[in-house]
């Protein structure tokens, strides 16, 4: 459990890469692939909530994995992880491109979504770059506000429709089905396993469920009988619980760099406060 | 509430921390995008980026509301949030995104980073008009 974190661009990943390109010797292509699989879990987990199986998911990440580990060119310069990352989600794109129809939109976005589809295709190859919006609205026939609709709708969001009927209260991260940032931090499992040790067995199922098998706090509400919302306060409570034990433990250890100082990850501010400053 | 000046497009919005909501800051983003004459594929992958912002600032929380604020400039597009609640000091320490989040807004935008404004957790990215080939 907890187990799938991204592997490092340690030197020792560069150093494969540097032999599989000189030899494409097969042993080296399986422990690369075999050393990132836990990315393409994670990668996985983070788009489960979309009415398509985990397991798919995570076959179609896997698969990008291997195709990335055969075309990454080591002296680009850039991190295997983030080559990657960019490969998988352009493959678990794809994927609820051509099967993201467990979503509920109505028939009608179905059917222009369809429609969309084809248009694409015909107009990339004429084109040789991807279709704007006008473009596959005149093309289809339909307003720009509705292929911008039915694209939303075929990427297998839940929500797939603006003005789709009913109230949902789950709250946005409960419903994306994505990692707790929290995870981050507690990511040492040496400090962890006394922790997770120290929670009750309901909490240890509960987090089990969310982190390691990727479902939903409402996918779990049903499996352990409980609401959302206490589901909700049961992994709060639990990651808050596990947060000040590892905190705890941390202190009595060497320093180590921590994330409480938030910083930018790009040098140059956003526009928006450049404005704001001048 | 939007606003143009100047060749620049200015959109804002606010939205409780709510999971069907999160559509409108996805279309808000598709529909500026689309007016920028962006592809296809480059929507998509801000649909996932601005989906990937909001969760990187509210993950854990039932409360509260993400403001977002867009601006269209030329062929790029930006787009900041904000999370805000009662609890400011608590939203400040989660400025810090997690190592995934990270990594899929470098594979999806040219440009992202995080923010506090007056306390607040924020986080910003930025995507240009790629007019890639297919």
């Amino acid at each position: 459990m907890l187990t799938d974190e991204a592997p490092r661009q340690g030197g020792d990943t560069k150093a494969l890469f540097f032999e599989l390109a000189a030899g494409r010797d097969p042993a080296v292509r399986e422990r690369l692939v075999t050393a990132h699989l836990g990315l393409a879990h994670q990668l996985a987990r983070r788009y489960v909530n979309r009415g398509e199986p985990y397991e798919d998911l995570v076959q179609v990440a896997s698969l990008a994995i291997v195709k990335s580990v055969d075309r990454f060119d080591p002296d680009r310069g850039i991190e295997f992880t983030t080559f990657a990352t960019r490969t998988v989600i352009g493959e678990l794109k794809r994927h609820f491109r051509d099967k993201g129809w467990a979503v509920r939109a109505p028939r009608r976005v179905q059917e222009l979504y369809l429609e969309l589809g084809k248009a694409t295709e015909t107009l990339s190859q004429q084109l040789g770059r991807s279709p704007t919006v006008r473009e596959l609205a005149t093309a289809t026939g339909a307003t720009e506000e509705a292929v911008l609709e039915a694209l939303e709708a075929g990427q297998g969001y839940r929500t797939a429709s603006i003005d789709a009927t009913g109230r949902n209260e789950e709250t946005l991260a409960s419903h994306l089905g994505g990692e707790d940032a929290s995870l981050g931090a507690i990511e040492d499992r040496v400090l962890l396993a006394p922790a997770l040790a120290a929670l009750g067995p309901r909490e240890q199922q509960i987090l089990q469920l969310r982190f390691a098998y990727g479902l939903t706090q409402s996918e779990i509400a049903a499996r352990v009988g409980i609401s959302q919302m206490h589901v909700s306060r049961l992994l709060a409570a639990s990651l808050k619980r596990l947060r000040s034990s590892v905190t705890e433990a941390e202190a009595g250890l060497t320093d180590r760099d921590g994330q409480a100082e938030p910083e930018a990850q790009s040098s140059s501010a956003p526009a928006h406060e450049r404005r704001a400053a001048s | 509430m939007s606003e143009r000046k100047a060749g620049t497009i200015s959109v804002e919005l606010s939205i409780p921390v709510q999971a069907d909501l999160v559509v409108l800051a996805r279309l808000a983003a598709a529909t500026l995008a689309g007016r920028a004459g962006f592809g296809i594929e480059d929507i998509e992958d801000l649909r996932l980026a601005v989906e990937e912002l909001c969760l990187s600032l509210v993950t854990g929380r039932e409360d509260g509301r993400l403001h977002l604020s867009y601006e269209c400039e030329g062929d790029a597009i930006e787009v900041a949030c904000w999370y805000e609640d009662d609890h400011m000091a608590a939203s400040a320490r989660r400025a810090a995104a997690d190592d995934l989040s990270l990594k899929i807004l470098d594979a999806l935008v040219d440009e992202h980073g995080r923010r506090l404004r007056d306390g607040r957790a924020g986080a910003w990215l930025r995507k240009r008009r790629s007019d890639r080939a297919v």
